[in-house]
């Protein structure tokens, strides 16, 4: 094996450049069909009738509620998880008890749940027919077809995404440092702010950002419970499938390239945060992938 | 004035960690608690750290003192307490990590900064780390780690200090090195000190007291010359060093072996009971002459004599089997040994348990 | 755990097992298992020919047919090119992998709206693909190929993402003790590597398919939504609920959350086999 060939390959061992080439080829165009391809046609639709029509779209008032509304979803989604997702990771990392699998089951749950059932779950509960149905109508409330419901249907899908990054991490970095908090005379709190925050931060950033890219982004469950009211019932996707339907497209991809604009800034993010974590040598925590079991 | 503790029982699951365990170590004691894995020697230290609770409520005691503390939780017990592995703050410097303590002390007893400061310094000088201050813990070297780790112990000035293998993930120089620097230290702030191990060099080099452990019993404690020159049982004895195994017959203070016969100078058995014999590999003397019966002959089998002392492998021709001998470079040299030579032996030292024959 | 019995308190050394316990069984209980089990408790007032009616209508057969099909292909297309993507991100170096490497996640962090009408807007005949396929007689949107399509996208980080952490911890060790032993590359890659690699690419494998099977998103745009022809079940249910045939919905819905549950368990199963190597070594 010649030097210039160890210092290339990670590996000792590889196969003949031939091969090499060819595979990578092949995941390139494969990578281009599926990914590239689509990212640049949401741009170039968008822009398609110019910048002025571009503007035009965003500024209009349906689309700014459309904004407003998804940013209301995830801004009370993403804080409630985050607490849920630190609750859960310190009773299931610190301590010890019986059916742990099951629970770790349990929470993984929404995401092997289609989001149209997860939507279908919220309108049989608190639907106009549902359990609660009736007591709300009575008190004037709307859950479903409303922002409420919206919001909790926002809440269940993206119930899982902090609490499974911590829960492994957490699992992982054992309990010894936070007990030598409590010798060293550190009460319940000061040990979780002082030692276990800093000591998750970085796994803790990763999930909120994915928690709020897919809050933001939630389509399929939040049109069950949405009313479908411009102006009013309306989240960013919804707005999209709503100016498609009307075949107003560069509209449509107008207020879509927000979103992918949104998912580009969540990869850079997440990118950042996993280059980050293996700068900082010592806090490592291993991401889970969205697609991976967490534990 | 000590540590005690008294009928300590703990159980994990159906494994027994700790059953009916005493101790007491006296103020300004170095301890050792040496044992195999799974005796139950690091239970027992965290069950007085305050960071394990005994099962048997009412019974069990941890004293401080004087002070019953077996009700009060880890953060309130003021013992120092150093982890097998450091568990130092990752995201904290060496001063931070020893500053700890100090700083999530209530207001009111939470010393100025200054003072903090003045702390932390004498305990940097004290381990030696000075300009290493601001690194972070995983800037530091293995025995760097650890000294800091006791630093961050000492700087809440506990009343007793607890090491948990302070040396185990250690390379075997800088180990060395440690555990005089940790001797010396005792020496400077005479603390009461519990230290986990199970090397039995260790413990026996570095501590006023050793205690041994196994299967969650203490079997036996005292000096390290005590446990040494006269071990409780055999497992004490195999456990301090290697140990070569004669069968034989005891008969008024002196045992046979095969057709020889060696002074015991401790023995309380029973005439003519059989029994096993036990010799250290530095307690077998070898000659060319033969002496009587006070000696038996074997075949060297091996030899190797690298290092300060050689060592030599050797096969009683009475098909008793084979076992090891240990002397100095100099002796061996004189007696110009070789493989396959065949040479006398006679045994000193030679120790016989009355009751237990299981090691 | 450290406990003891003190009366009826047990003595912990860390605080809050009880709070955060709590708080997670009773967040967990609201968000997730009372509004679940709804839909289970909706269906058992059903009768079972009502029931039966529903979920094995034809138009409901052509549908799972539809799903698992069309999700079944996508996986597996995905677990060739994922494992090829997997391979070319750990073991080689070229321009713009990192930019690569980032990008996977990309069907992760799009919202499926959006990859919805690109992808319906790429392969319709005045697309970019679509316009491309058109002349050679092939059809994508509106048909059952345009799922498959979007099924493919949606499914694309899963086995990347599975089999790429054990490709990166495989030791190469191994790959050169087979060398010494005389295998040849391709050997070295179907005897050694590809086994240890065989649980995370099933286990990628079967989430891309869970994912699939649910998702509703990506495939409403580009799926001309026809019974019987282009409707996958998310889209059924969606039809049933548009027309507030809550009961029936819910009885699809049942259908699709057991078989949920069985992909799920069977994932579990397969990340104990795939650890089943590493317990082993430590027995």
């Amino acid at each position: 094996m010649s030097a210039a060939e160890k210092t290339n390959a990670p590996h000792r061992r590889t196969e003949p450049p031939f091969v090499r080439w060819l595979l990578i080829g092949i995941a390139l165009a494969f990578i281009a069909l599926f990914l590239v391809v689509p990212l640049v046609s949401v741009f170039t639709e968008a822009l398609r009738q110019g910048f002025g029509v571009y503007f035009q779209t965003l500024h209009d008032p349906l689309t700014l509620s459309a904004i407003q509304l998804t940013l209301i979803a995830a801004g009370i989604s993403v804080p409630l998880n985050c607490i849920f997702g630190v609750t859960a990771a310190w009773a299931i990392a610190k301590f010890d008890f019986r059916g742990k699998n099951i629970l770790l089951t349990l929470i993984d749950l929404p995401f092997s749940i289609s989001p149209v059932i997860s939507g279908l779950i919220y309108v049989l509960v608190f639907g106009a027919q549902g359990w609660f149905g009736s007591w709300f109508s009575d008190h004037n409330l709307k859950i479903i077809f409303a922002v409420p419901g919206i919001v909790l249907a926002t809440i269940f899908v993206t119930f899982p995404f902090v609490a499974r990054e911590l829960i492994p991490l957490m699992q992982a970095q054992g309990r010894t440092e936070e007990e030598a908090a409590r010798v060293l005379g550190a009460s319940g709190w000061q040990t979780f702010w002082r030692v276990t925050i800093p000591n998750i931060k970085w796994g803790l950033l990763y999930g909120v950002i994915l928690c709020n890219a897919r809050a933001m982004g939630e389509f399929g469950a939040v049109s069950v419970v949405s009313g479908h009211i411009q102006g009013q019932t309306n989240t960013i996707p919804l707005h999209v499938q709503i100016l498609y339907e009307s075949d107003n497209f560069a509209g449509a991809f107008a207020v879509a390239s927000l979103l992918t604009f949104l998912a580009l800034v969540t990869l850079v993010l997440k990118t950042w945060v996993e280059y980050k974590n293996t700068a900082l040598r010592g806090t490592a925590f291993t991401p889970v992938p969205i697609g991976k079991k967490a534990v | 004035m000590s540590v005690e503790v008294r009928n300590i029982t703990k159980k994990f699951g159906g494994f027994t960690a700790l059953d009916n365990v005493s101790l007491k170590v006296e103020s300004g004691e170095l301890v050792a608690l040496l044992g195999p894995s799974g005796s139950g020697k690091t239970t027992l230290l965290r069950t007085i750290a305050g960071l394990e609770f005994p099962d048997n409520t009412g019974e069990a005691q941890v004293l401080f003192y004087g002070e019953d503390v077996t009700s009060i939780p880890a953060s309130e017990r003021k013992a120092g307490f150093a982890f097998q592995h450091y568990a130092l703050f990752r995201h904290m410097t060496v001063f931070e990590n020893i500053a700890f303590g100090l700083r999530v002390r209530p207001k009111t007893t939470r010393p100025a900064e200054v003072k903090i400061r003045e702390r932390v310094g004498e305990l940097l000088k004290l381990i030696q780390l000075e300009p290493l201050a601001e690194r972070f813990p995983s800037q530091l070297s293995g025995g760097q780690r650890q000294r800091v780790a006791l630093a961050r112990a000492l700087a809440v000035e506990p009343k007793v200090l607890l090491l948990d293998e302070p040396f185990g993930a250690l390379d075997a120089k800088v180990r060395k090195e440690l555990r005089r620097w940790l001797r010396n230290l005792h020496d400077e702030i005479h603390i009461t000190t519990l230290f986990v191990t199970h090397d039995q060099e260790e413990a026996l080099e570095v501590s006023d007291r050793v205690a041994i452990l196994r299967d969650g019993k203490i079997e036996q404690i005292g000096t390290p010359d005590e446990i040494y020159d006269h071990p409780a049982s055999p497992f004490v004895y195999d456990f301090l060093g290697n140990v070569n195994l004669f069968s034989g017959r005891v008969h008024e203070g002196s045992v046979t072996i095969g057709d020889s016969k060696f002074d015991v100078p401790e023995t309380s058995g029973e005439s003519g009971a059989d029994t096993v014999a036990f010799v250290r590999p530095h307690d077998i003397r070898i000659t060319r002459e033969a002496n009587g019966q006070k000696s038996f002959p074997a075949r060297i089998v091996r030899s190797n004599a690298a290092g300060p002392v050689a060592n030599l492998e050797l096969e009683r021709f009475d098909g008793g089997g084979r076992f090891t001998a240990q002397l100095g470079k100099e002796e061996f040299q004189q007696l110009q040994l070789k493989a396959g030579e065949n040479v006398f032996v006679e045994l000193k030292n030679v120790k016989v348990f009355s009751d237990d024959f299981s090691i | 755990m450290a406990t003891r019995q003190l009366g009826a308190k047990k003595l912990r050394v860390l605080p809050g097992f009880k709070l955060t316990l709590g708080f997670t069984l009773f967040y967990l209980g609201l968000i997730v298992l009372i509004p679940l089990s709804a839909v289970f408790i909706k269906t058992s007032t059903l009768t079972w020919a009502q029931f039966s009616h529903t979920v094995f209508s034809p138009q409901a057969l052509a549908a799972y047919r539809l799903s698992f099909g069309a999700s079944f292909f996508a996986a597996l297309v995905n677990a060739i090119f994922g494992l090829i993507v997997a391979w070319v991100l750990v073991r080689y170096n070229f321009l713009g992998k990192k930019l690569v490497d980032a990008l996977v996640d990309l069907p992760f962090a799009l919202p499926t709206a959006v990859a919805g009408i690109t992808l319906a807007t790429l392969y319709s005949p005045n697309g970019w693909i679509g316009g491309l396929l058109a002349p050679l007689g092939i059809k994508v949107a509106y048909t059952q190929l345009g799922v498959f399509v979007a099924l493919t996208f949606i499914g694309l980080p899963f086995i990347v993402r599975t089999v790429q952490p054990v490709l990166e911890d495989f030791d190469p060790e191994l790959e050169d003790a087979a060398a010494s032993l005389g295998a040849n590359r391709w050997q070295v890659f179907w005897r050694v590597i590809f086994p240890t690699l065989t649980p995370a690419l099933l286990t990628g494998f079967a989430l891309a398919f869970a994912r699939a099977l649910g998702e509703y998103g990506s495939v409403v745009f580009i799926s001309s939504n026809i019974p019987m022809k282009t409707q996958i079940v998310p889209l059924l249910i969606m039809n049933e609920l548009d027309g507030f045939q809550y009961a029936k919905a819910t009885a699809l819905a049942v259908v699709m959350l057991v078989i949920s549950f069985l992909i799920l368990l069977a994932v579990n199963v397969l990340q104990w086999w795939s650890n089943r190597y590493n317990t082993n070594n430590l027995a």
